[in-house]
């Protein structure tokens, strides 16, 4: 089945914030999921492996310690690719000025959409080097070296300014994800409803003059 | 926005535009959706047909609508349905309708119509794909319903006081767009000039419903009454907008597209402020002013309402008008800046409601100097999400102090400044609003509070010295990134944030569900509760086929007769 890239977006938010992250970053992961389909990678296939991943740790345990020199997490955890995406594109200047190495970051395919993101700020082509492989993008189109990177789990990558290297990736506007990690992404957004009661379904809604004349 | 004009008048300030009571007194104008829609159908001559219309004497069956215009076809594909009485509700959480749609782009095949009666009727339960621009669904208003069935079976025309205290015969209960139920994405239509304003697809498909219901009543009528049936008069038919019940849901929209509601309030107010900067009226704009001001008195007369907050507004209006026929009486409206005078005037001397019609009457004689506006409605900025990290602290809270005084004033410890949390119910994922000390719903909050989050961010900011870049902060604070980023959003798009509290005790989610309303170009809001009303959408508009340059504009100002 299809989906419309906004129906990704939707739920990718609300999966992320019923794995426990806090709102601004269930905003990011849910552009950063819409941006791999758009790219035609199976963004949310990739969000619920990281999300099954992180389970049980706080952003705080997930996030860079720190953003000068190499980027880790404390106590040589593994890195986050949705905390470590966010401050790459926040931070994207330091990047004009010496490239960024990252250790341990997991689920790299996602780290993808900030990278763009902080190529659009610099009006430049970012490119991301590791052992699986690698990718570059100027911002908007996507090109890989292969396709081992999107499967990597957990590898040490490279970021500098380079050129647009690699298979380039054709834009679709469907995102057809496999059903499995849909569920996923459902079975964790149903964390973020609350449980309906009587009282709520009249009171909540606004129960008020007929809505049947 | 575009290349702006040279104002003398700035536009308003957004700490007055921006609070919930003045959102909650807007009236439709020119750059309305449905107004937007209707100049651009008939300026580039639309041309409309009802290919299909297989409906039986039950009123079971579907029927297709097409708009044509100059490089595509939009069909509206219906599907009507005959629903036990029991089973009629306005909620979200209702399963079966009086009637369903959707807007097809391009003309369907029988398999695509084979495919769709088998999801549209079923909504939220159905999927359709990217060939559907909107989904929708309108039940019968049962009072209006049954006698006007009747009276045109029986070869007479309906109590048209009965017509007129209800306004429609179908209300729409949702009108989904925009890749809800696998529907097409905006962004792979935004490129259509027809589609340049926004929400132009979903007012098509209200706009083409309006003469399905039409046809419905009148096929309905036929089938009880036969050959002495008598066909819906003209006059009468007109008067007959689509309802629409809106609940919580809207509100949440609001705050969760902050650029939209910038470019929605900027537009209004830059197209006031460039109508206060002109110097003269020619006698014609002054006159066209004062007949539709009269024309409006005349809306404002049919408007109905149960609810007293409303009953009170009403009153409040009805006296503003009389008071504004006065000061037209002194005033010709030509010299000295006429329309800045005026509305400095109503500033002092009328309520939000009258203030605000006032506002969007002054618009009228001057389509030349703001249609351009409309296209700048539109979200034309998918960057304003990204973060400047590089911003330092100090800049960030000054942004803060500057877009969030009253938020930074409130006392947010003191219970009746939150006691409501928004949340999403668990059965048909329904947005609800409940009570946060009496209810277990805190750990389900939406993010619907923006005022609060950013009081909050701002505490945890008190530490950190003036010279750090922001992203260091987000670093440390990932709980505060949604706040940031609305702050940085402020900082370039002044109107987008609701200046108040969304969640104290009093709040009244309608002042948010009425701003978008009047927005789209509704009229007679009429709430049924705090937190749900129900509004005429298309009332006196003419209908696809009679659609002219002439009446495309000004259809919403009934004459004295109560006609378009």
């Amino acid at each position: 089945m299809s989906y419309a890239l906004n129906e990704v977006e939707a739920l990718a938010k609300r999966a992320v914030r019923g794995a426990g992250m806090s709102w601004g970053t269930a905003e990011e992961a849910a552009k950063a999921t819409r941006w791999l389909c758009r790219n035609g990678i199976d963004g949310a296939g990739v969000l619920s492996a990281l999300l099954d991943h992180n389970q049980g740790k706080a952003e705080q345990d997930l996030r860079p310690a720190e953003t000068s020199g190499t980027w880790c997490a404390v106590d040589a955890a593994q890195l986050c690719a949705l905390l470590a995406g966010a401050a790459l594109s926040d931070g994207a200047l330091k990047l004009k000025d010496a490239s960024i190495t990252m250790q341990r970051l997991s689920f790299p395919a996602l780290l993808l959409p900030f990278m763009a993101s902080a190529a659009a700020q610099l009006n430049c082509v970012l490119v991301l080097e590791c052992d699986a492989g690698s990718a570059s993008t100027d911002g908007n189109l996507l090109a890989l070296s292969n396709d081992a990177l999107l499967q990597a789990t957990s590898v040490d990558v490279v970021i500098r300014i380079g050129d647009l290297t690699g298979n380039i990736l054709s834009q679709v506007s469907r995102a057809k994800p496999a059903p499995e990690a849909w569920g996923t992404l459902n079975t964790y957004a149903h964390k973020t409803y609350a449980p309906a009661t009587e009282a709520s379904r009249l009171a909540g809604a606004g129960a008020g003059l007929s809505d049947n004349d | 926005m575009g290349a702006s004009v040279q104002n003398s008048i700035p536009r308003r300030d957004p700490a007055l535009v921006m609070r919930l009571s003045r959102l909650g007194s807007m009236h439709q104008c020119r750059l309305s959706f449905m107004r937007v829609l209707t100049r651009r159908l008939a300026n580039e001559n639309w041309s409309f047909a009802r290919p299909v219309f297989d409906v039986d004497a039950k009123g079971v069956g579907h029927a297709v609508y097409t708009a044509t215009g100059p490089s595509r076809t939009y069909s509206l594909v219906a599907f009507a349905h005959d629903l036990p009485p029991e089973e009629r509700s306005d909620r979200v959480i209702a399963t079966a309708w009086d009637a369903t749609f959707t807007l097809f782009d391009g003309v369907p095949t029988a398999d695509d119509i084979e495919r769709l009666s088998h999801n549209v009727p079923y909504q939220e339960a159905g999927r359709v794909n990217e060939k559907s621009l909107s989904v929708s669904r309108a039940n019968r208003s049962v009072r209006l319903w049954e006698h006007m069935v009747d009276a045109l079976a029986k070869g007479d025309q309906p109590d048209v006081d009965k017509v007129v205290s209800v306004g429609y015969l179908m209300r729409t209960t949702a009108v989904y767009g925009s890749g809800k139920l696998g529907a097409a994405d905006h962004e792979t239509i935004a490129d259509r000039p027809e589609f340049d304003a926004p929400f132009q697809a979903e007012m098509l498909s209200v706009f083409l419903t309006r003469a399905f219901v039409r046809d419905m009543i009148n096929h309905m009528a036929r089938a009880r009454g036969g050959a002495q049936a008598a066909e819906l008069a003209l006059d009468i038919a007109h008067g007959l907008g689509i309802g629409n019940s809106t609940g919580l849901g809207m509100a949440p929209f609001l705050i969760n597209h902050p650029v939209l509601l910038n470019n929605w309030v900027a537009a209004r107010e830059e197209a006031i402020a460039r109508v206060r900067s002109l110097n003269t009226a020619q006698e014609a704009e002054a006159n066209l002013f004062r007949s539709l001001f009269a024309r409006a008195q005349v809306l404002v007369e049919t408007w109905r309402s149960e609810h007293p907050v409303q009953i009170k507004k009403l009153v409040a209006l009805k006296a503003d008008l009389e008071k504004v026929e006065a000061f037209l009486g002194g005033d010709d409206l030509t010299a000295n800046s006429p329309w800045d005078r005026l509305l400095n005037w109503t500033s002092a001397a009328l309520s939000e409601e009258g203030q605000e019609l006032i506002a969007s009457l002054i618009l009228e004689p001057y389509g030349e100097l703001v249609d351009d506006l409309s296209p700048a409605m539109s979200d034309h900025r998918p960057d304003a999400f990204r973060i400047l990290g590089t911003m330092s602290v100090k800049s960030t809270r000054n942004l803060m102090r500057a877009g969030y005084a009253q938020a930074l004033e409130t006392d947010w410890s003191a219970q009746e400044n939150c006691a409501r949390a928004w949340y999403v119910s668990e059965e048909k994922l329904e947005p609800r609003l409940g009570e946060r000390f009496e209810e277990p719903i805190a750990e389900y909050e939406q993010p619907l509070s923006p005022g609060r989050d950013v009081a909050l961010a701002f505490a945890d900011l008190k530490t950190w010295d003036d010279d750090a870049p922001v992203s260091e902060f987000l670093l440390n604070h990932p709980e505060h990134r949604h706040s940031i980023r609305r702050v940085q959003i402020n900082a370039c798009a002044p109107y987008s944030e609701i200046q108040d509290n969304t969640i104290c005790a009093d709040m009244m989610p309608i002042d948010m569900l009425r701003y978008k309303l009047a927005t789209f170009g509704a009229t007679h809001f009429d709430p049924r509760s705090d937190r749900w009303l129900r509004i005429c959408m298309f009332g006196n508009a003419p209908y696809p086929e009679e659609l002219t340059p002439e009446n495309a504009d000004l259809w919403v100002y009934p004459d004295a007769e109560g006609n378009s």
